[in-house]
């Protein structure tokens, strides 16, 4: 407050004052005032009681979940869910099956149609995230080798445990380095391999207790992102390269040694 | 920044081109997307992604105590952001927050006149109101002591501030539940900062008595 409020009422400005809305001179004036002016000084401290209050007592309550994603569809800037149709339903039971056989599925559909839980978009949308500025800072990763045993050891003392990284460089897919990503507020250790001119993201997201599931792969941006749960922890691989061959990738480092 | 001043260079020079107006004068052209989008390199999209989502919950809180439901509050906030959206060029970067907050307080209050006249009665003459409020009420309550206050519980302090006229509620919560400054009140509801601390100074001195008579 700039203007002079000296003539306004003094219980006004003691909300003013409470709020530190009142410049230095008022403030001051105030203060002296209440030093003798007990129903001014309570005023003062009943404001100060009802903001505390406020504060810690009235539940904080989140939009409901899904208003924000009904609030990008209806701006065109994603498609809205459609309600599974038994069309669906009888897609993603086929999926089921599929993924139970333990072949790599490869499904190219809609992820609309393969309606993944909440959980699992938050931590693909972090990851692909993750992979995105990993291209646009200088370097895609924090520590760069082409050496597993360079790599590895990079991770200690940053996260609890270090990732499961394997040489996969006879294949074709060299490694390149890692990076820590963060998924929620959780680190996420990041490998990157080469495959001729693409860049693969495999992040290591922490998924105790969660049943193992075969890679699926959906497409995220413009990339490919295939993700699966081995040993308690979620896999997602991304990348612009043919689907292909991150399935082959996927393959790969599933099948490799990490000892060897 | 350099934005603004290409922005300004434009339309100053079609505003010379097309009025010759007193150079001095506030800039009044409409901003077409093509200009800023050309200069930044953002979309729409990604202007209101920026510029509105950041501020979806504090949206969603205000539109929940104007309307007084949840329903209502979800629908108000859908319609607030698609306004938002289409007039997503029209805000400077200055304040997103207060500028969001205006959409969503007018759009809450159209909503109501629309759907529900009746949570409306008496609203519309705010004059009406705040004298109404003034002339009883305030002088036959006690004020409840300091540690009494400290007492309430959540589900009558959240009872109390929803029976409080829609002026004083509105700008009780976007002061003491979101935090604007007076200015951005006074932005947001569209009143000089003088009526804001009155009716902030009245909504409070409601609250703390309306506690008191409920603890007592």
């Amino acid at each position: 407050m700039t203007r002079s409020v000296v003539h306004d009422d003094p219980t006004r400005l003691v909300h003013a004052y409470v709020d530190g809305e009142l410049d230095p001179a008022n403030a001051l004036a105030l203060e002296t005032r209440m030093a003798t002016d007990a129903g001014l000084a309570a005023e003062c401290e009943r404001v100060d009681a009802l903001q505390r209050l406020i504060r810690q007592r009235l539940p904080r309550e989140a939009p409901p979940p899904g208003l924000r994603a009904r609030i990008e569809a209806s701006v065109g800037m994603r498609r809205p869910r459609v309600q599974p149709t038994w069309r669906a339903l009888a897609a993603s039971i086929a999926l089921t099956a599929m993924v139970a056989s333990g072949a790599t599925s490869i499904v190219l559909t809609p992820t609309s149609l393969v309606r993944a839980p909440d959980r699992t978009d938050t931590v693909r949308d972090a990851v692909v995230a993750g992979h995105i500025r990993s291209l646009m800072a200088p370097q895609p990763f924090d520590v760069a080798s082409s050496d597993k045993h360079t790599v590895k050891p990079w991770f200690n003392g940053k996260i609890p445990e270090a990732p499961r990284v394997v040489d996969l460089a006879r294949d074709d897919f060299p490694l390149a380095g890692g990076r820590l990503d963060v998924v929620g507020q959780t680190p996420a250790p990041t490998l990157v391999y080469r495959h001729r001119k693409h860049l693969i993201s495999l992040t290591a997201v922490p998924a105790a207790g969660q049943a193992t599931t075969a890679p699926v792969l959906r497409t995220l941006g413009g990339y490919n992102v295939l993700d699966w749960t081995e040993d308690g922890i979620a896999y997602w691989a991304i990348s612009d390269m043919a689907a292909a061959d991150l399935d082959k990738f996927a393959t790969l480092f599933r099948a490799a040694s990490p000892d060897q | 920044m350099t934005i603004v001043s290409i922005h300004a260079d434009r339309a100053m020079a079609r505003q010379v081109v097309w009025s010759g107006d007193r150079p001095g004068d506030p800039i009044q052209t409409s901003r077409r997307d093509g200009d800023t989008a050309m200069a930044t390199g953002e979309d729409d999209k990604a202007r209101f992604a920026r510029i509105v989502l950041p501020h979806l919950a504090d949206a969603y809180s205000l539109a929940r105590w104007i309307t007084g439901n949840r329903t209502d509050a979800d629908d108000v906030v859908q319609d607030a952001c698609l306004r938002a959206f289409r007039a997503i060029w029209s805000t400077a970067d200055g304040n997103p927050r207060a500028w969001v907050l205006t959409i969503v307080r007018n759009t809450a209050y159209t909503w109501l006149r629309k759907n529900r006249p009746a949570a409306l009665v008496g609203v519309e003459d705010l004059e009406a109101v705040e004298n109404a409020q003034a002339a009883h009420g305030d002088a036959e309550a006690e004020t409840p002591e300091t540690a009494l206050i400290a007492k309430t519980d959540s589900a009558h302090l959240e009872a109390a501030i929803a029976a409080l006229p829609a002026p004083f509620r509105e700008t009780l919560v976007l002061r003491d539940v979101q935090g604007l400054s007076y200015r951005e009140i006074a932005e947001v509801t569209g009143v000089p900062i003088g009526t804001v601390m009155s009716r902030l100074a009245r909504g409070r001195s409601q609250l703390i008595k309306s506690i008191g008579r409920k603890a007592s």
